[in-house]
């Protein structure tokens, strides 16, 4: 095994499409496969397909695609909950997944049960739980309420307490997957201050997010999965420029965030880009107009939302962005669907790749009621910043004035 | 402190060249599970401190279940039906069958809904899914001491002699849970992927239990049937269990050993059908 701590070698998933069936027929398939082993041929749909990938001890790989890639797969693989269709894979040492936090835990069991009964789920012995008890408790800042049954907790008590108990399982092995989007300011703050300091333990880290200034920032390779096979892998900046830059991301993408945890009352439902003749698209051609629209559903009424739209470059670093309030534009959301058009016209980004962050807020801009990171992405033909022609990602709205004269100036 | 990551030189070697034997298989198996030997108790814990907190009579109900069912039965097969109890008094003769059948058919309810009833974890996390099964049969068993402090009282007020061969009760519940275990490893693979098994089962724990003697002694049972009647094992354990109990002679050997047959055959078929089967749960459930 060498100093690899994770192996794949050539690791497929084929997933077989259940359809309604008869009772008769699915009691024979169920008969050949439980006792023989096979199965008879179904409708198939391949999750991943060959994925090798050798990660050594205390790399952190930020893993990357667009949604159905096969991310998920694969973390599920990785954490043995499910079993890859063919091909081998090793890891060596505790795989613990910051995937499903709070998973198990039991509405009607105090605070305190809940913490030994997740903690042994996720593969810890009573005595290291009890260990490292305070410090769980400690993390979550759930004190005043160990003893009380945890249906009476908040929706952040809970999270908190999920990621506490997840994060002290002490694994080799980490796998993470968008958890760092949970919970309020100061808690996610906790949150990557731990990832750190688990990088800094030299755990082995897999790490999956949507938000690419995350990758960027803790990854030193990254794997960019493409309908389940690999697209690319290596050094991180290269990668997610590549990614962010491929054509597919033109068309709605709405990331698949863990949603808020209270049922907002309106949502995104999807973010579509349009190029100068108004067809969807994901190239655009500086200094043409184009259209980013988005679409919501508003499912009880919400009075005067707020559609904020945000800009960044390939790297996650933010370009600004623009709300309906600042330009005085009120969405009727009294009816059900709705569309919002941005149009920039003309677009003054410089050629290269361009991210889109969505979001609705309340009125006055308090409360999120629906974010999506990373909504879409785009790319821009024009002049570049390679050309020397120009620098940075925007080029101003401008004129040169040139005057030249055989005399000398008349400055009085 | 660390624990040692269950398999992890085997990691999730598929499709290996050479299969492994099933004894090397079932070794490796049994390995991962003594490994999570403190899951199993979570949730045990879980299951028992779950099922008692939010009622009233609380643990009461582990007794009420069977001791509700001995007086209906007494009344209808005893006093109405006038159904023959070998000579002993028809309660005690009836609840000594009950106190062991109640076992078994909780067991075979709640463990075969013991994956669907856990499907968050089943598809969120890996762990041995056969800790679910084993901490259904612990929280059984527990429900099964609490009937049974009831039965000594019952034991005392009909002055039923106690013989060594009450010790016989050991073995025989350790026989009933291979058995159970065997079947919940078939219905709880099987509900992951058809609930029509959840739906099936009350009827048909019914039916088994008319073919078991727990109403009836098994001297009723005409002597032409009774060589296939006692295939089913539970029919062996119930007449055992009043056998050792109430008459204080020790169980039939010959039934005995057929018993065995039937149950241990019956678990490591079962628990390597499981194994195979569980591979599919996270993807199906």
């Amino acid at each position: 095994m060498g100093d690899f701590d994770i192996r794949l070698d050539r690791v497929s998933k084929i997933y077989s499409l259940h359809r309604a069936s008869s009772l008769r027929d699915e009691a024979g398939r169920l008969a050949r496969r439980l006792f023989l082993g096979h199965d008879t041929p179904r409708e198939r749909c391949t999750a991943l397909s060959d994925i090798s990938l050798e990660v050594r001890r205390g790399e952190t790989v930020g893993l990357i695609g667009s949604n159905g890639a096969g991310k998920s797969t694969l973390l599920k693989i990785l954490s043995r909950v499910t079993v890859p269709t063919s091909g081998q894979f090793w890891t060596s040492g505790r795989v613990g997944a910051l995937i499903e936090i709070g998973a198990g835990f039991h509405p009607d069991l105090t605070g305190r049960e809940n913490v030994f009964l997740n903690g042994a789920i996720l593969g810890m012995r009573h005595a290291e739980i009890e260990a490292k008890f305070d410090h769980i408790v400690g993390f979550a800042e759930v004190e005043k309420f160990l003893d009380t049954p945890i249906k009476y907790y908040s929706s952040g008590m809970l999270v908190r307490l999920g990621f506490a108990v997840a994060c002290h399982i002490d694994p080799e092995i980490l796998l993470v997957d968008e958890v760092l989007a949970v919970g309020d300011a100061s808690f996610q703050a906790k949150c990557l201050n731990k990832l750190a300091e688990l990088k800094a333990q030299q755990k082995t880290i897999i790490l999956v997010s949507h938000v690419m200034t995350n990758i960027l920032q803790d990854s030193t390779r990254v794997l960019w999965i493409d309908r389940g096979t690999v697209r690319a892998l290596g050094e991180p900046e290269r990668i997610v420029e590549e990614y962010l830059e491929s054509a597919q991301h033109g068309i709605a993408e709405v990331s698949a965030l863990p949603q808020a945890p209270d049922p907002s009352p309106i949502r995104i439902r999807d973010v579509t880009i349009k190029d100068s003749w108004l067809r969807v698209s994901s190239v655009l051609e500086h200094g043409r107009p184009a259209t980013i629209e988005v679409g919501y559903r508003a499912l009880s009424s919400v009075s005067d939302p707020v559609v904020a739209i945000e800009f960044h470059d390939a790297r996650g670093y933010p370009l600004g962005g623009l709300t309906t309030r600042l330009d005085g534009v009120k969405l009727d959301a009294t009816r059900e669907h709705g569309v919002v058009r941005l149009v920039l016209s003309p677009l003054l980004f410089t050629r290269g790749a361009y991210g889109v962050n969505v979001a609705i807020h309340d009125a006055r801009i308090q409360r999120y009621l629906d974010f999506r990171p990373g909504a879409t992405m785009f790319t821009v033909e024009g002049p570049g910043i390679a050309s020397r022609e120009v620098s940075g990602h925007v080029v101003y709205p401008h004129r040169w004035e040139v005057e030249t004269s055989d005399a000398a100036r008349d400055t009085e | 402190m660390k624990v040692q990551t269950p398999m992890a030189s085997l990691g999730g070697i598929v499709r290996r060249t050479e299969p492994l034997k099933t004894g090397d298989l079932i070794r490796q198996y049994l390995a991962e599970l003594a490994q999570h030997h403190h899951l199993i108790l979570s949730f045990a814990r879980r299951d028992i401190r779950v099922k008692y907190k939010q009622t009233a009579f609380g643990v009461a109900w582990a007794i009420l279940q069977p001791f509700s069912l001995m007086l209906i039965f007494t009344l209808v097969f005893s006093t109405l039906a006038r159904v023959p109890s070998d000579g002993i008094p028809y309660p005690i003769f009836a609840y000594s069958a009950l106190i062991f059948w109640t076992f078994f058919a909780t067991s075979i309810s709640q463990g075969t809904v013991a994956m669907v009833a856990n499907a968050e974890l089943v598809r969120k996390i890996y762990f041995p899914r056969e800790t679910l099964i084993l901490a259904v049969m612990l929280s059984t068993t527990f429900d099964l001491l609490i009937a049974s402090t009831i039965f000594g009282g019952m034991m005392l007020y009909y002055q039923i002699v106690i013989t060594w061969n009450l010790l016989w009760i050991l073995p025989l519940l350790v026989l009933q849970i291979f058995f159970v275990l065997g079947v919940i490893c078939v219905t709880s693979a099987l509900e992951v992927h058809l609930r029509d098994i959840g739906h099936v089962l009350p009827l048909l724990l019914q039916l088994w239990m008319f073919a078991s003697p727990v109403a009836y002694p098994l001297s009723l049972v005409p002597p032409w049937l009774q060589p296939v009647y006692l295939l089913n094992p539970m029919a062996f354990l119930i007449d055992s269990y009043r056998r050792v109990i109430l008459q204080g002679t020790p169980p039939n050997p010959v039934q005995l050993a057929l018993a065995i047959a039937v149950a241990f055959l019956l678990v490591s078929v079962a628990y390597l059908g499981f194994k195979r089967a569980e591979r599919t749960f996270a993807d199906v459930i």
